[in-house]
């Protein structure tokens, strides 16, 4: 099987473990045993690519490796953060919906390069991808701290979302930020310049890291009100996988013809 | 003329203005990368050519692509004011309220102060590549050949090319090509003789300048189309590099310190919006 194919499947078992999630709660084996399989099938993908590539990177993996890695943080991370379930089901249509968006908009036509021979490029590549996946996960709190219910228990608890949204926040502020300096050593050491400027995703990498220092200021000063620094934190999705992603994205490709 | 200069550091220092700026940024880099991606040809010799000159003829001559860049350059230099008024004020006011405070809470309180100064240190980097880095781009040489560095009596020779060929059988288009080019070189200064290797990602340093491996030929084991062994080179005197690497190293000094604190010493604390 290919990569694209064990993604295919991937896709398919992130949506079901989703949908299971949510219609099925009461059946608590059903939604991980399918989110366990995705994450599975991912992996394969993913080594699929990576393995003959090594020790060059494979280009544009950014949008596979995603949603293994948030669903990972989503599954054995969030609950250990007092999650009871609102921020990991949002955090898991995340994880599909940029499964979907991988899947349907594949850039995995191209061959690695020989300047992608270099560590900084592997770290590149991982710090951006676990910074993408904290900013999702800071994301769905801030959603479910604005969207809880309003009993006198969850108004009580909307503070304690913005908290743990900011807390992803700020890991994912942080691995963005070392992917950046990561790969602005990998382009001096291979082309001379900390900028490569024919590389579009320059500019995205720029706006997230530019948007997020906005929300870490925004909080330490407290510049803005708990809700309006949680409605901007909950806007970081959009960043993400509305600027973030799209340098790596392909042409649409139907899944059937795979 | 005191109440004046107060009221306008006052300004700079508003947080307000740091939150517009960043936003303004935001935006404006997202619509740079329609302008980078449509355009990128307007964009790529800026990795050669100063900024100056950049801007007097791709950056003018085209400016509904390229305002993007130059709108960039003035948000960035604003919020390098705000950014130093303040941290400046508020490292100022840390320090008079050291005596008030344990000395592991003040070394904590200076983790964003730390980055701050970091981040003017990298752009001031940046500004200085982008206007004074002098490039010599594309000097080819082939085996036995040697050049001169402009402005010393230096110079470097291309004694062998010794590539590491792709083994596996993974990717069938790598099959007989060389996955790490190597050449190596003589490095001549009046007696003092040395030897590097360069590859790529592995860049010579001598005499002031970074040497770096932009192309090479054969491509392939048995020679490919063309089997006349050259290296193509590109010479960089790049000042700005000594303050964006460290200044790097700094932020990165400065998000520990914060991360740190956080983990470890604000766990327990109860956070508060």
């Amino acid at each position: 099987m290919t990569s694209s194919q064990f993604f295919n499947i991937a896709t398919g078992l992130y949506i079901l473990g989703f949908a299971a999630g949510v219609f099925l709660p009461r059946r608590r084996l059903v939604a991980p045993a399918f989110l366990l399989s995705a994450l599975a099938a991912n992996a394969a993908a993913l080594a699929i690519r990576y393995m003959p590539a090594w020790p060059m990177m494979p280009m544009y993996l950014g949008p596979v490796a995603l949603p293994l890695v948030l669903c990972l943080l989503a599954l054995f991370v969030s609950g250990r953060n007092g999650d009871r379930g609102g921020a990991r089901c949002i955090a898991l249509a995340f994880t599909a919906l940029s499964a979907v968006i991988a899947a349907l908009f594949p850039k995995d036509f191209y061959l690695p390069f020989l300047k992608s021979q270099s560590l900084f490029a592997h770290l590149f590549f991982l710090f951006g991808t676990l910074g993408r996946a904290c900013f999702l996960m800071g994301a769905a709190w801030a959603i479910d701290g604005l969207t809880g219910k309003r009993s006198l228990e969850e108004a009580q608890r909307s503070p304690l979302s913005l908290i743990r949204s900011f807390h992803w926040n700020v890991w994912g502020f942080s691995f963005w930020t070392l992917s950046m300096f990561t790969g602005e050593l990998w382009s001096y050491l291979g082309w001379g310049t900390p900028v490569v400027w024919d590389e579009p995703a320059i500019t995205t990498t720029m706006a997230a890291w530019f948007f997020y220092i906005c929300l870490m200021h925004l909080h330490l000063t407290g510049a803005w009100s708990a809700r309006s620094r949680g409605v901007y934190a909950a806007a970081g999705a959009l960043v993400v996988l509305g600027l973030t992603l799209p340098p790596d994205l392909g042409p649409f490709r139907w899944v059937v013809q795979l | 003329m005191k109440t004046l200069f107060k009221t306008i550091w006052q300004k700079i220092c508003s947080i307000h203005l740091t939150v517009a700026l960043c936003l303004m940024i935001t935006a404006d880099s997202a619509w740079g990368y329609f302008c980078l991606n449509r355009h990128a040809d307007l964009f790529e010799p800026l990795n050669d050519i100063g900024l100056v000159e950049w801007i007097a003829t791709f950056g003018r001559h085209n400016l509904s692509h390229t305002l993007w860049l130059m709108l960039l350059l003035v948000l960035l230099f604003l919020l390098g004011l705000n950014t130093f008024a303040c941290t400046t004020d508020r490292v100022l006011g840390l320090v008079s309220a050291r005596s008030r405070m344990g000395a592991r809470r003040f070394f904590f309180r200076l983790a964003p102060h730390v980055m701050h100064y970091a981040v003017l240190i990298i752009l001031s980097g940046y500004l200085g590549t982008y206007l004074f880095a002098r490039v010599l781009d594309s000097r080819t040489l082939v085996p036995g050949g040697s050049m001169t560095l402009p402005g010393t009596a230096a110079t470097i020779t291309f004694d062998a090319f010794d590539p590491i060929y792709y083994e596996g059988d993974a990717l069938p288009a790598f099959e007989n090509r060389v996955l790490m080019p190597r050449a190596r070189l003589t490095l001549t200064r009046g007696d003092d003789v040395s030897t590097a290797v360069l590859a790529y990602n592995r860049p010579v340093r001598f005499e002031g300048y970074g040497i770096f491996l932009k192309n090479f030929n054969p491509t392939m084991r048995s020679g490919g189309m063309s089997g006349r062994t050259r290296i193509d080179l590109s010479l960089r005197r790049d000042p700005g590099v000594r303050l964006y690497i460290p200044g790097m190293f700094l932020f990165t000094v400065g998000l520990v310190m914060y991360l740190v604190e956080r983990v470890f010493y604000k766990k327990n604390k109860k956070e508060t919006l």
